[in-house]
């Protein structure tokens, strides 16, 4: 497959040095003269300088043979006027852009760019699926390194039905009080069972509190 | 008519003003508030008809009024900044009258194809020149 890739920042690099190995045929076009060759002389005449986003440029590129076209610059403007050229004017039938600022993805799509790929949403959702959204627990951190907790005791939850007092709570944690679902504070005393959607409200160490958070909602 | 204009080179600023002399509302984008001094004072003073930020953005453009634009110029010194800008203009806000200054001659005739009004300063005024050399 020949590739032309536009923008060799980190994304057009690694993505260069990633198609090569994979035995593609590949040309990174670079803007800045300097980068372009430091770049030729990591990957040789693979190389050309100049702007992707020119109509010249690209013919150099011998672009309308190329299957896949990728646009990787800082900057989107460049990578959708890139897109559109090499779509409309060299034909080529699979474009590629990166999208920097998110919000340019469904236009991109709207105007034919076949693929975005948004950095931004894409570390967004990484970090997303690390810290799962709990909305049913809330912290605040309180002097001497602690940190007073709400947790909502979900469904089939392992505390469930036992006496608080067999709990086997984090050093250094306190229950402060137990609310019931309808709001009722219940008496605290070793013999109290926590019921599903009581909230716990208790103070701990704050190394403690992801156990103590475990405690109360992890399964048996 | 209600016109957004991005960018206030020696060409946005000349068709801002004499759209404001025209009686217009008239609202000028820039990245660079001193682009502003090229506008006539009546108009640079005028509340709201000057406003310093990316016109390629959306939530720019919706401070700058786009929503109620009848008209949208974008004449940035970048061809890719208009480009984008207008098409944003055009297929995300609906603004019903949208034109953009592409200087590469082969890039405003693939726009203009694409059903956008492109006008090429490079064009015309070679267009010019070639009239005024040829007897």
């Amino acid at each position: 497959m020949y590739l032309v890739v536009i923008g060799g920042g980190t994304i057009g690099y690694e993505l260069t040095r990633a198609l090569l190995n994979a035995g593609h045929e590949v040309l990174l076009i670079e803007k800045d003269s300097k980068k372009a060759m430091d770049e030729a002389e990591r990957f040789g005449a693979v190389v050309l300088r100049g702007d992707g986003s020119e109509p010249s440029v690209l013919e150099e590129a011998g672009v309308a043979r190329a299957d896949v076209f990728i646009a990787t610059t800082a900057s989107d403007e460049d990578n959708l006027a890139a897109c559109q050229l090499v779509r409309h004017r060299f034909n080529v039938g699979r474009t590629i852009a990166i999208t920097n600022n998110p919000e340019n993805d469904d236009l991109f799509r709207l105007l034919g760019v076949d693929m975005c790929v948004s950095s931004t949403k894409i570390i967004l959702e990484e970090i997303e699926k690390d810290l799962p959204a709990r909305p049913q627990l809330k912290m605040f951190s309180v002097r001497g390194n602690r940190e007073l907790v709400f947790v909502e005791v979900p469904p089939g939850a392992g505390c469930v039905g036992s006496p608080v007092g067999d709990i086997e709570l984090p050093e250094n944690t306190t229950f402060i009080t137990v609310v019931s679902r309808d709001g009722q504070l219940k008496a605290l005393d070793g013999e109290l069972r926590l019921e599903v959607h009581d909230e716990v409200i208790a103070l701990t160490q704050s190394d403690n509190a992801e156990a103590l958070i475990e405690v109360l909602t992890g399964a048996e | 008519m209600n016109v957004l204009v991005m960018g206030c080179g020696r060409i946005g600023s000349e068709v801002a003003s004499r759209l404001w002399q025209e009686g217009n509302m008239v609202t000028v984008l820039d990245l660079e508030l001193e682009n502003f001094f090229r506008l006539p004072t009546g108009l640079r003073d005028t509340e709201g008809a000057t406003l310093v930020g990316d016109g390629t953005l959306q939530d720019v453009l919706k401070i700058a009024g786009v929503d109620q634009a009848d008209v949208f110029v974008a004449v940035d010194v970048r061809d890719s900044r208009n480009a984008l800008a207008a098409q944003k203009a055009k297929y995300i806000f609906h603004v019903p009258r949208v034109v953009c200054r592409i200087g590469d001659p082969i890039r405003q005739q693939m726009y203009s194809e694409l059903g956008l009004t492109a006008v090429s300063p490079t064009q015309l005024t070679s267009n010019l020149i070639m009239e005024a050399i040829q007897p």
